[in-house]
């Protein structure tokens, strides 16, 4: 994918290119979405739809304070949802996996 | 035909001055009282306030008096219906009696936060979601 | 302004609004602000038994800061004029 040639000057627009096209939101704390991507703004809130949000959960064993934690998942499906920006660590296409 | 709603801060909140109000705040305190005044900044005066912490189905009361809250503290102001509040099934204990069972939940809580947070840090890439004094 | 907007098409609809601290509040939105304030009437506290001090609350206002979600009326959202919007709004901010 050739930035230069496609008019892409700054992080915004590699963000334009996605509307109405999937993609990958990181969230601050514990959360994962991937849904269609409808609007956003200069504060990176965005307005999503076809969403799957994934919620980290942190099992914490008694035994070893310092020991290792798992890391399990949880996921939920919702139509249309804002994002406020503040939350947002990263948006991307999502993963090719 | 309703009237255009004035989409302001001052708007939203005009019709609960002089109202009970719970104002809880973003370092998890729950304070009741009567919201004498605002801004745009939702700057808050209340008046004749209790703070109130809980724990299980009991709950506390501590007189605070006159506050000035500073907008950027405030979580969400709710307007308490004054007959759902006689309905609600919790028990009012001493302040003292409870005190210390409601620390030791904000500290449970704390101390499961921190950890998560380490671990969702080190094994995912995620970073914590509030700063300083929030414990709401 | 953009999402101040389509807040303000979604007036009198029911939306589910979720906290940064996962307290999830679904109500009537009434009214917002510039700052995505957030007055909800006729409020639903998911998970009641977890945050009792909401349990005589009827109606509320909640600062825009922190919100974390807001679920919308999927059916009154429409998303081609929104892209639309987006589109404009962000080529006007370039200049």
């Amino acid at each position: 994918m050739d930035a230069s040639s496609s008019g892409i000057q700054e992080p915004f627009d590699l963000i334009r290119l996605s509307l109405s096209e999937r993609v990958f939101v990181k969230l601050r704390g514990d959360r994962e979405l991937t849904g269609v991507l409808h609007a956003y703004d200069g504060h990176m809130n965005l307005i999503l739809s076809d969403v799957e949000e994934t919620i980290m959960i942190v099992d914490q064993v008694e035994g070893a304070p310092e020991g290792h934690a798992t890391v399990n998942v949880a996921k939920r499906k919702m139509e249309m949802l804002f994002v406020r920006g503040d939350g947002v660590i990263l948006v991307s296409p999502p993963s090719r996996t | 035909m309703d009237s255009l709603i004035p989409f302001t801060t001052s708007g939203s909140l005009v019709d609960c001055v002089d109202r009970k109000m719970l104002v809880v705040l973003r370092d998890g305190r729950k304070l009741q009282g009567v919201l004498r005044s605002y801004d745009q900044f939702a700057n808050l005066v209340l008046e004749d306030t209790v703070e109130r912490i809980y724990h299980q189905d009991v709950f506390a009361e501590a007189w605070r008096g006159l506050f000035l809250i500073r907008g950027e503290n405030v979580v969400l102001l709710g307007e308490i219906d004054l007959d759902q509040e006689d309905e609600v099934p919790l028990r009012q204990v001493e302040w003292t009696v409870l005190e210390p069972y409601h620390k030791q939940d904000v500290a449970n809580k704390k101390k499961r936060e921190d950890v998560k947070s380490q671990v969702l840090y080190e094994q995912k890439g995620f970073c914590k979601e509030g700063g300083e004094g929030d414990g709401y | 302004m953009l999402i101040f907007s389509v807040f303000k098409t979604l007036t009198d609809q029911t939306v589910s609004v979720e906290l940064k601290n996962d307290l999830s509040i679904t109500g009537t939105l009434k009214s917002v602000d510039q700052f995505l304030n957030i007055r909800l009437d006729n409020i639903k506290v998911q998970d009641e038994a977890r945050h009792p001090h909401m349990m005589a609350v009827k109606n509320c206002f909640i600062r825009g800061s922190v919100v974390r979600y807001v679920q919308l009326p999927a059916e009154h959202v429409d998303t081609q004029l929104l892209e639309d919007a987006t589109r404009r709004e962000t080529a006007v901010q370039k200049r």
